[in-house]
Formats: C-alpha cells, sequence, structure tokens
C-alpha cells in the first residue's frame, strides 16, 4: 500500500502576487482606520505591521504611489528602509515627507 | 454589518452631515481645528507628526488643551456660538484619551477632518466618539 499526500487547493492568498497582497492589505488598512488621527494606533493596525514585514519588496509599490500623490507610506518606509531622508523641520507635514522619499527613490533606483 | 465611520464615529451611522472636501492624506483633524492643512498633529512619534514645541506628546486631554493654548486659545464653557471667538471642541474615549477635534463654523455649525479621508460639516457631537 502506498499513500500520497493530499494537495490542498491554492487558496486566493496563496497564489496572490506580492503587489495583490500588498494591495489586499492597504485596503484592509485603510477601511480600519481611514478615519483615525492617531499614527500610534494607525501604524500599530495589524495589515500595516505585515505591509512591514514583507520587507523591501513593497517598496516600489509605496514609492510609486507617492510619485501619485503625498501619502502615509512615509511611515512606513524608514522601517522598510533603515532610511531617513526627512528634515527634522518637515516631520509631519506628509507633502514635504513624500518629497523628500520620492528624491531618494530617485536617488536608490526606484522609477 | 459596522463600516469604520460607524464604528470610530457613531453619531455619523444617519449620514447628517457634509462632504466639504476631497480624502486628503495631508492633514488630520487636529490640524484642520486650528486651520492646518500641510501638516499631521498628533502626539504619537516625533518622526511622524507635527506636535507643538515645549508640549508633552502625550494622548491625554491636558497635553491636547496645552497644544491649542500655543496658539492662543483658552477654556471656556459653552459650545454656543459666540462673535469674535473661534471654538474648538477636543472628543475623548471614555478612558479620557483624546480621539478628535472640531472647529466652530460662524454658522455655530461645526468642521471635521476624519483621519486621512475627507472634511465634513456637522452638529457638534455627532463626532463625539462615545455617542
Amino acid at each position: 500500500m502506498a499513500s500520497v499526500p493530499v494537495k490542498q487547493p491554492p487558496t486566493a492568498k496563496q497564489t496572490e502576487s506580492v503587489e495583490q497582497r500588498f494591495r489586499r492589505l492597504e485596503a484592509l488598512w485603510t477601511a480600519d482606520t481611514g478615519y483615525l488621527s492617531s499614527d500610534t494606533e494607525i501604524v500599530g493596525h495589524p495589515a500595516f505591521q505585515e505591509i512591514i514585514s514583507m520587507g523591501d519588496a513593497v517598496v516600489p509599490f509605496m514609492i510609486r504611489d507617492l510619485a501619485a500623490r503625498s501619502s502615509l507610506w512615509v511611515w512606513a518606509l524608514p522601517d522598510l528602509t533603515g532610511a531617513d531622508p526627512v528634515t527634522p523641520e518637515d516631520r509631519g507635514n506628509i507633502r514635504k515627507m513624500s518629497e523628500a522619499w520620492l528624491r531618494w527613490g530617485r536617488e536608490h533606483g526606484y522609477q | 454589518m459596522m463600516s469604520a465611520i460607524d464604528a470610530i464615529f457613531p453619531g455619523l451611522a444617519g449620514k447628517d452631515f457634509k462632504v466639504t472636501s476631497a480624502k486628503d492624506a495631508d492633514y488630520n483633524c487636529i490640524a484642520w481645528a486650528v486651520g492646518v492643512t500641510d501638516d499631521w498633529w498628533w502626539p504619537g512619534g516625533t518622526r511622524r507628526t507635527h506636535w507643538p514645541a515645549g508640549v508633552p506628546r502625550q494622548e491625554t486631554m491636558n497635553a491636547f488643551q496645552l497644544a491649542f493654548e500655543t496658539l492662543g486659545f483658552e477654556s471656556c464653557s459653552t459650545e454656543v456660538a459666540e462673535a469674535g471667538f473661534e471654538k474648538v471642541a477636543i472628543f475623548a474615549d471614555s478612558q479620557g484619551i483624546p480621539k478628535h477635534a472640531a472647529r466652530q463654523l460662524m454658522t455655530g455649525r461645526w468642521t471635521s477632518k476624519l483621519g486621512k479621508m475627507e472634511d465634513i460639516e456637522h452638529d457638534l457631537h455627532k463626532v463625539n466618539p462615545e455617542k
């Protein structure tokens, strides 16, 4: 007698690309925290933390988003990259923070 | 099923408010309450947000009152509009942790920025997180 492991049918999560996973988590994060003002609650959300855990694979998507409009991704990029291109006087100014990260992105080969 | 806005601002569930801007991640409720649209005001991470110099970065009503006082606001006893005064209201949850602020308009109605989403015009207590 012989047996083979039963193959589980792939789920949507198993087959999604990095960007699909990123966008799914982004949608969840925005749905839950979009109306909040507390940055500690916003970055503490499990979906945001899961995005951080995806590492630098998500940096291109964030840089691309910043090219379209300023975004709270500026709160994720320091943890993802270890960089800090925002000057102290611009901290809190999401638009200027986004511009600083766009410059950083160009300097590091992200378009 | 309860949406996020209903969970955070249950008073808005009746939709008795007017959206007055597009979504904008550049500023939040505290910034909007003081008339700022290019900073995110919150006493959280020093690398993430703006908070007035010298005011404790604490999520307490005292710290929030001190932040508003840096711009000349003083405590007042009524939400009734008074000529010559601009009023703001700070809302906290049941544990006293500030969650939101709104600014009074000339009409006596109030305006709020909802996180990174839209500005709205509303009755004051519609944005009380405890209602």
